[in-house]
């Protein structure tokens, strides 16, 4: 009896102890990588998640153009911010810490990783689906290296690219704590670059909503030639996209820049691509730093009169700059819901007149008619004879504030105020903390 | 061969026949010294034989014995007697109270043992001691009792977060709390609160129904616990009712409450005067602006307008308006008894705490019915079941402009009363029909007191269903299964009034739901077999644990109204969501426990844990642990020390474990990241399978003592706890796309000395008795991997210092030449010296280790007076050594340097003149000057407090019975009566609510003080 006993009270210890598998709780909110990348949706849905990795304020949400702005400025703009970061990045003397080039480089990485991992499992996809899906998965990792190697190395032009110490490359999306990767060469990296846009032009449809078309991919390419001091393939990529007449230029300068309020705004007919801004997803920094208080910024950069003494009297650009009590503000970024312009039709414009002005061609239109065409909208006369100078001071005029500064500054050869165009206090550090967990990384010259 | 053997066997035989031949009945009674009377249930056996008796009710026994027996007389609570039997047949037993406690039986992991053979170290209160306390939750009451256990409010607000560290703190990002166990089921005790400060779950315990609480400290009390077990375990044993008369008692107190302290701050005048002085210091320093008429401009803005506000002579004492004197109310109800089969307990209590802060209130209601029937011999079946209501008027983070103390930083000259609208200052701005937006300085907070609530309601139901069976003699099987079931509503709502603070202007209303949902199931076995001189017990079993936590937010604005609070009547929903998480262990564990003589004790025991917590490789853990102890007085050599009734060594070392992270932390994850509406999905967390426990290995030495035959005993324990495996969120390279992973990183340990004396200084009719207890602890980071961890402005995790030292600019005063801040810019030179020199530069000068938020030293004192009827308490109890940084100093004293703030009374001190001295800088309206953070706010927090004195009088049974009771018992008593320190905040007990972590500690950011309350009350019994 008492045997019998101690048999069913062991034989129920044992179906107690059978709970082994209770231990395997799934969370909720959250999936594994597996059953995340299972499905053609689930691959789908992570090309969003980049999308909107990418619109990470230290990325596409405007960043990546604010703070080089800062560094590149002459004397157009006065900083008068609180965020030590972009303050030191406007006295151009960045130490190693500063927050805001570490914040880029990892959310930087961050999109890159989301890209790998749906280029991974892109044969998950349906078929319908699957070149858009890899060509706008290319499209975003090849943009984000392109941000990484103009500001984290030297510039293209600078010295040897085939030796320069460029970003490292990863292609493959993390699955566990590795060791960190060696920096590839600056050559390299603007292969991998060149890789990922050109297979992007090619997979991409013409036109895609406000996710990136294959204009945008060309765009792009023809932004990374120029860096390059390609202005063949510079002046190809962009008359693609202008020949494409999938864009127009906006009649009214302003109204490239929409302020209905602040409310969430469609892309404009000039818009190749650009980074999508709402109440609920997204966030724009440009707003954060350039807008006045009362249009939901910081108000920490102000206009000087040196910029505004470049325009012509006439020029419809003006239009966009006023008083915000005492302060000279630009109205470009005043809608906190606004999109951040990555990359617009009027700079192919610009674009394709230097690569035609520089290679004493005339491909799709003369550099002089280009031009023109910039004037045009904004309401100034022709000019009737072109020097390279004026086709720059129109690029810089057209685009300015839109993060374009330093890496025009760069391939023409230019200077912030002492410095030299090649100086390496206009060029990132690696972060320190970068440096600290990856023995493989070396620092940049002058850190 | 053979022959021989049975014939040696007939001969013992015949030898027992012998001795059975001369025995006789003896009988007597068996009664209680004091009292003289009759003790029931007192064992009764003779030594080496498993022969015995008990006595009944009335205390009279009888047994068979023979003379030169030794008769051994045993009772839980006195002293064991043994006898010689002569030739009486009549033997009247009188026992002696045990002062020493050491039969005291304690409630260990999974079982009972008796505080002699103890080879582990465990601090016990019991539910006697903390009775009728005016706090809202038994972790304030037992603050100061348990050696080495250090108990600290975050502040004064009522049912908020409450630190226990035992032993000092063994993790940095995993939880630090130790692990509770109700009556053998560990219940959620994680703050479930919708803000960054922590309420209390354990604050819906009715702490008047606890029998006893018992802390378990070292790894052999502890590692039955296994991983959950590092920041040690506290067991609470809910009250069981016994055979007898039924017993009923009725107990109600009332009591008031004060704040313990205040802050000073400057009156109207020396404000007025004040930033004036600080404007033209201003000016002179920058005459670009025109500070003195900007300044003046300010002082009437915050005058109510007046351009004559000075002749209205205005002197608001902003703290007279949010302090008030708190009612306390108190009623419980119990009865408890039952038979032979049927024993219960059944208690039920009303509470209700006012705040001192107006606004912030704590309700109780609770039940609990604990039964146990016998249903034979061999199986006993039963339930402990409470439920509880408790209603929390919550305060907002001491972070918050909306929380009453921040009321301090509006001006003193600006009234309560706004004359222009004759309502609150703040809350209509006659100009644009809405709230103030620049006047008083900032938002004041009586209009969320007077126009929202925020309010938590809990309803708590922790039960259990248990059954023990004797399988054969010496082994029970018992089975245990389990629920606490905690669900929780907060509604929060803040009318048009209060949108300065909430940003919306018609209103703000939120609505969180939390379900926490806890099941578990022991089941073991417990086999005790006493072999004349050896005894063995063991235990082994397993148990199985789920939570579940589901959750749902909603957050609404635009209200119809003020007079509409519910969402129902938002017009614009603006968050909604809901989640859920779980997380499961599974346990195997095994004890041994074995005893020779009652002198060498030996115990093993050991737990195989797996949790759902952990990455598949290392899911199952297992941490053993080995004690053993020596009962010195015990051996022959120790018979002629007479003085020492009692010596015990002690030694135990093993290993516990922390699991207290995230529920997932170990794997990959991918979550949800939508695009302007697109929904999509990205990766959240980097996998980690090898993720496992944080493993503590502690050694444990004691020295238990008795003196004097018990009038003396004593407790010495000195312990070594290295934590290894740290759970830590450690950077990693971000090109794997992710910057930190969940790693065990990291080692830590802490060593302390804890000592603990009861003595009985007089005895008799008049008795004293003191209880002492004292812990030092020294906590230290050993190894971070090269990192510093920290988030706040001082508190920082670093290798080779303790966990949140203060590390910052050393602060060095005003310079006397012109008045700036000054620091120390202990910048390490060449030849490894440090520069001492002093700079205004504050970023030139390096962080260095400035103060330890840990106290060195805690401890209590309790001495215990009787007279007759009346009895007195007096409990102190200490904290030394620590230091508390003031986060709220760079605005309250700050030179009248950084806004409009009213300073506190000190910054009156501030330099003036070339050749001043002084620790304040000058006052130099928004220049700043000394205002980061740094040792200027750090100050010594340690304080000695009168926190417990009960003095109650025992009407005399003779009065009593005549009016048909037991007992009638009034009595005063007094929480936090005095507080002794040098700290000038409004309470040394304190951690900022909104950033307390591991890490964050010490820190006093506008955070309300204890209360001090004194309450009378009366206890009846039938």
């Amino acid at each position: 009896m008492k045997n019998i006993n101690l048999m069913y009270l062991f034989a129920g210890l044992l179906i107690l102890s059978s709970c082994d598998k209770r231990l395997d709780i799934e969370p909720a909110q959250s999936i594994s990588p597996e059953e995340a990348l299972s499905t053609s949706k689930g691959v789908q849905a992570t090309l969003i998640g980049a999308y909107a990795s990418m619109g990470d304020a230290d990325v596409y949400g405007g960043r990546v153009y604010v703070a080089p702005d800062l560094l590149a400025d002459n004397g157009d703009v006065t900083w008068s911010g609180t965020f030590q970061g972009l303050t030191q990045i406007f006295n151009k003397e960045i130490p190693i810490d500063n927050g805001f080039v570490e914040d880029t480089w990892l959310d930087s990485y961050e999109v890159i990783n989301v890209a790998n991992n749906v280029l991974s499992a892109i044969d998950v996809v349906i078929e319908a689906d699957q070149e858009r899906v890899e060509g706008e998965a290319k499209f975003i990792r090849g943009s984000i290296y392109f941000e990484l190697i103009k500001l984290y190395a030297k510039t293209y032009q600078d010295g040897s690219p085939a030796s320069n110490p460029g970003v490292p490359i990863v292609l493959e999306p993390t699955r566990g704590v590795t060791e960190g990767p060696a920096r590839n060469t600056v050559e390299e990296v603007y292969t991998q670059i060149i890789a990922d846009l050109t297979d992007a032009e090619g997979l991409l449809p013409e036109s895609n909503g406000f996710f990136a078309n294959k204009y945008a991919a060309t765009a792009m390419l023809s932004r990374v030639y120029l860096m390059q001091g390609n202005y063949a393939a510079a002046r190809d990529a962009a008359d693609r996209v202008i020949s494409s007449d999938e864009f127009e230029l906006v009649d009214y300068y302003p109204d490239e820049f929409p302020y209905p309020g602040q409310v969430r705004v469609d892309n404009t007919s000039e818009d190749i691509y650009a980074q999508q801004v709402s109440d609920q997803n997204g966030t724009n920094s440009l707003n954060q730093f350039y807008a006045s208080s009362a249009d939901g910024g910081r108000g920490d950069i102000q206009i000087e009169n040196q910029h505004l003494d470049l325009y012509e009297d006439d020029d419809e650009r003006l239009d966009l700059f006023f008083n915000d009590d005492g302060s000279i503000r630009t109205g470009k970024f005043s809608n906190v819901f606004g999109n951040v312009k990555i990359i617009r039709l009027a700079e192919m414009y610009l674009t394709r007149a230097e690569a035609n002005f520089r290679l004493g061609t005339s491909v799709g239109a003369t550099a002089l008619e280009d031009i023109n065409t910039i004037r045009d909208r904004v309401g100034l006369d022709d000019l009737t004879a072109l020097t390279l100078d004026d086709i720059l001071k129109e690029r810089y005029l057209e685009l300015a504030f839109e993060g374009q500064f330093l890496h025009d500054i760069k391939r023409t050869q230019g200077s912030v105020g002492n410095l030299p165009w090649n100086s390496p206090k206009l060029v990132y550090p690696i972060p320190q903390r970068e440096l600290i967990v990856n023995p493989n990384l070396v620092q940049n010259e002058g850190y | 061969m053979i022959k021989c053997l049975l014939y040696a066997l007939s001969l013992c035989l015949l030898s027992i026949q012998v001795s059975y031949a001369q025995t006789r009945t003896i009988s007597g009674k068996v009664s209680d010294l004091e009292s003289g009377q009759g003790l029931p249930g007192v064992s009764i056996f003779i030594e080496g034989t498993t022969t015995g008796t008990i006595t009944d009710v009335d205390g009279n026994y009888s047994i068979t014995a023979a003379t030169g027996n030794v008769l051994v007389y045993q009772s839980v609570g006195y002293i064991a007697q043994k006898i010689t039997l002569g030739t009486e047949s009549t033997l009247n037993v009188t026992l002696t109270t045990d002062t020493q406690q050491l039969n005291e039986v304690i409630v260990i992991g999974y079982g009972i043992q008796e505080k002699r053979s103890l080879t582990g170290n465990i601090a016990k209160v019991s539910g006697a001691t903390i009775e009728n306390t005016a706090v809202p939750t038994f972790e304030q009451a037992i603050q100061g009792r348990a050696a080495g256990v250090f108990v600290e409010s975050q502040n004064g607000k009522l049912g908020q977060g409450i630190k226990i560290r035992v032993r000092g703190a063994s993790s940095l990002s995993a939880g630090s709390e130790p692990l509770y166990v109700v009556d053998g089921i560990p219940i959620t005790s994680q703050s479930q609160s919708s803000t960054s400060a922590n309420t209390n779950p354990l604050a819906d315990i009715n702490f008047n129904d606890i029998e006893s609480i018992e802390v378990l400290k070292d790894a052999s009390a502890a590692s039955i616990y296994g991983s959950r077990a590092s920041n040690g375990v506290v067991l609470i044993t809910t009250k069981k009712g016994k055979a007898g008369k039924t017993k009923l008692n009725i107990n109600y107190f009332k009591g008031f409450s004060k704040e313990t302290d205040r802050r000073e701050f400057m009156n109207a005048e020396q404000y007025a005067t004040y930033f004036r002085e600080a404007a033209e210091n201003a000016f002179a320093l920058d005459p670009s602006f025109d500070y003195v008429s900007f300044n003046e401009g300010r002082l009437q803005r915050y005058g109510a307008g007046d351009p004559d506000w000075e002749s209205n002579n205005v002197d608001t004492d902003w703290q007279d308006e949010v302090f008030r004197t708190g009612e306390v109310d108190q009623i419980d109800v119990n009865a408890s008894g039952g038979n032979d089969k049927t024993r219960f307990y059944i208690a039920g209590q009303y509470m209700d705490q006012e705040g001192i802060l107006i606004g912030n209130r704590f309700q109780r209601l609770s039940g609990r019915i604990n039964l146990d029937h016998t249903i034979n011999k061999r199986l006993t079946v039963g339930m402990n079941l409470s439920l509880s209501r408790t209603e929390n008027d919550r305060l907002s983070n001491d972070n918050a402009f909306s929380t009453p103390i921040q009321i301090v930083a509006l001006s003193p000259t600006t009234p309560v009363i706004d004359p222009r609208t004759g309502l609150l200052s703040g809350q209509l701005d006659n100009n644009t029909g809405l709230p103030n937006t620049n006047y008083p300085v900032y938002y004041n907070p009586l209009l969320g007191l007077e126009n929202g609530f925020y309010k938590a309601v809990v309803f708590r139901n922790i039960g259990n269903l248990f059954a023990s069976f004797n399988i054969i003699k010496d082994l029970v099987f018992r089975s245990e299964i389990g629920v606490d079931i905690l669900s929780q509503t907060e509604e929060a709502y803040y009318g048009s009034a209060t949108s300065r603070n909430t940003g919306t202007p018609n209103g703000f209303g939120s609505n969180y739901y939390t379900l926490v949902t806890n099941y578990n199931t022991n089941n073991f076995l417990t086999y005790t077999k006493i072999l004349e001189k050896h005894t063995i017990e063991a235990t082994g079993g397993m148990s199985y644990q789920q939570s579940n936590t589901d959750l749902n937010t909603v957050e609404g604005q635009n209200f119809v109204s003020d007079s509409y609070k519910t969402l129902f009547s938002a017009a614009q929903i603006t968050a909604g969501t809901s989640r859920k998480t779980a997380f499961s262990f599974l346990s195997y564990f095994l004890r041994a426990n074995y005893r020779f003589n009652e002198k060498y004790l030996i115990s093993l025991s050991g737990r195989i844990d797996a949790s759902s917590r952990f990455g598949k490789d290392n899911r199952y853990g297992f941490f053993p642990a080995a004690s053993a102890g020596w009962v010195i007085t015990e051996e022959r050599f120790m018979e002629n020390i007479k003085f020492l009734s009692f010596l015990k060594l002690r030694l135990s070392y093993g290993l516990t474990g922390n699991a207290e992270i995230d529920n997932f932390a170990s794997r990959g994850l991918f979550g949800s990241s939508g695009y302007v509406g697109v929904p999509g999905q990205a990766p959240t967390q980097i996998e980690n399978q090898n993720l496992k426990w944080e493993t503590t290995a502690q050694t444990d030495i004691g020295l238990e003592f008795g003196l004097f035959n018990g009038r003396l005993t004593g407790e010495l324990d000195y312990y070594i706890k290295k934590t290894s495996d740290l759970l830590l969120n450690v950077n990693i390279p971000g090109t794997t796309g992710f910057r930190t992973a969940i790693a065990n990183v990291g080692k830590l340990e802490n060593k302390g000395v804890e000592i603990v004396l009861n003595s009985q200084n007089f005895v008799g009719e008049f008795t004293w008795s003191t209880s002492l207890n004292l812990a030092h602890n020294k906590n230290e980071v050993t190894d971070l991997d090269g990192q510093q961890l920290g988030d706040n402005d001082l508190n920082r995790a670093i290798e080779g210092q303790p966990i949140g030292v203060f590390f910052g600019r050393e602060f060095a005063g005003a310079d006397p030449d012109n008045g700036d801040a000054l620091y120390v810019r202990n910048i390490t030179n060449a030849d490894g010296s440090i520069d001492k020199s002093l700079t205004n530069d504050y970023n030139e000068a390096q962080n260095v280790v400035l103060g330890n938020p840990n106290p060195n030293w805690i401890g209590g004192i309790t001495n215990t007076f009787s007279y007759k009827g009346f009895d007195l308490s007096i409990f102190f109890q200490g904290v030394f050594g620590n230091d508390i940084y003031n986060g709220g100093g760079q605005y309250m004293s700050a030179s009248g340097s950084n806004g409009y703030d009213n300073q506190t009374l000190d910054q009156l001190r501030a330099w003036q003149n070339p050749g001043d001295i002084t620790d304040v800088p000058e006052a130099r309206l928004f220049f700043a000057n000394g205002t980061n953070p740094s040792s200027r706010y750090l100050s010594k927090g340690s304080y000695v407090r009168l926190k417990t004195l009960t003095f109650g009088y025992n009407f005399p049974q003779s009065i009593v019975s005549k009016i048909k009771m037991e007992k009638l018992r009034i009595y005063f008593s007094a929480q936090n009566l005095l507080t002794f320190t040098d700290y000038e905040g409004w309470d040394p007990e304190v951690n900022a609510d909104y950033q307390a972590t591991n890490i964050n500690q010490g820190v006093d950011f506008y955070s309300a003080p204890q209360a001090k309350t004194i309450s009378f009350g009366v206890n009846l019994g039938f």
